[in-house]
């Protein structure tokens, strides 16, 4: 049996703002609801209006998955964490007197703007109202973050060998358990 | 009841209506509609994303089947599911009869 125009149309709004998988339970709930009215004796317009008004507003049933995104989630861990991390370089960056490193202006500039970058997309994410955006904003954050992670260690191996050495030595405690301030600054 | 006014105990409220067996959404609803003698009137859609956040949380756990050539989500309780239904209950007994001894002017059945 076709549904009436309205929940097609109900149908979209949802499919336009959230992954298929929930756009497809949302919509064998809402055709459930539907074929209880037209049990109830309604006609199918009647029934579909009816079916569309107890399910409630799409916007707002979207931005109650947004909340339960695990990109929403993800973000705001690495959010949260990221002053530890951040610390944990900073004491690596000024141990090493980087300052001194032989970096040009442009890559010190380019690494800065990433980084600001990376960190409002994380904020998007753990932030934003759509699902969707939220979700590209986290996976293209995570994602930023390993790049930021990558070059910062390859830049300080190229400049700072001495430095290097002393990171690994406080990585290797870390992976035998003992523990490290530091472990999340290298990637495991 | 508004959904407002359930505000905080939805989630041991869907925990309760998957207690007898695994359900999927609509008939998480009809279930809690069933059980309140209709006085529940929560915006249907809403149902979802909390059931969605119950899965996350591990309390319930989903799958998919396939129901008259419809895609079907069911959702079943956990044993941490059954635990937080248990707690939440013994909470809201505790806190029902708490706040019913202030409102009725009489002495707490459990004082601390």
């Amino acid at each position: 049996m076709s549904e009436p125009r309205v929940i097609g149309a109900y149908l979209a709004v949802l499919a336009a703002e959230l992954p298929a998988p929930i756009a497809e339970e949302l919509a064998d709930g809402l055709a459930d609801t539907y074929q209880s009215y037209l049990r109830q004796g309604l006609a199918p317009d009647q029934a579909a209006k009816s079916a569309v008004a107890e399910f409630g507003d799409p916007h707002v049933i979207a931005a109650a998955f947004a909340r339960v995104n695990p990109a929403r989630r993800g973000a705001r861990r690495l959010l949260l964490t990221g002053p530890v991390v951040g610390g944990c370089w900073a004491a690596v960056l000024i141990t090493g007197r980087a300052w001194a490193w032989p970096i040009p202006l442009p890559g010190r500039i380019g690494f800065g703007l990433v980084l600001l970058t990376v960190i409002g997309l994380l904020a998007a994410a753990a932030l934003g109202t759509r699902y969707r955006l939220a979700a590209r904003a986290g996976i293209a954050g995570c994602a930023g973050i390993a790049a930021i992670d990558a070059i910062a260690i390859t830049g300080v191996m190229l400049a700072s060998p001495s430095v290097t050495l002393v990171m690994m030595g406080a990585w290797r405690p870390a992976r035998r358990g003992s523990g490290s301030a530091c472990r999340p600054c290298v990637p495991s | 009841m508004r959904a407002e006014e359930l505000k905080g105990h939805l989630d041991a409220v869907l925990l309760a209506a998957l207690e007898d067996g695994p359900r999927h959404g609509y008939a998480v609803i009809e279930a809690l509609r069933h059980s309140t003698g209709g006085r529940l009137d929560l915006p249907t859609g809403t149902i979802y994303p909390a059931l969605r956040r119950l899965e996350q949380a591990g309390l319930i756990t989903g799958s998919w089947s396939v129901v008259g050539g419809r895609r079907r989500r069911e959702y079943r309780l956990t044993a941490a599911g059954r635990r937080a239904l248990s707690g939440r209950r013994a909470d809201w007994r505790e806190f029902a009869a708490t706040v019913s001894a202030a409102l009725e002017g009489r002495g707490c059945p459990n004082p601390a």
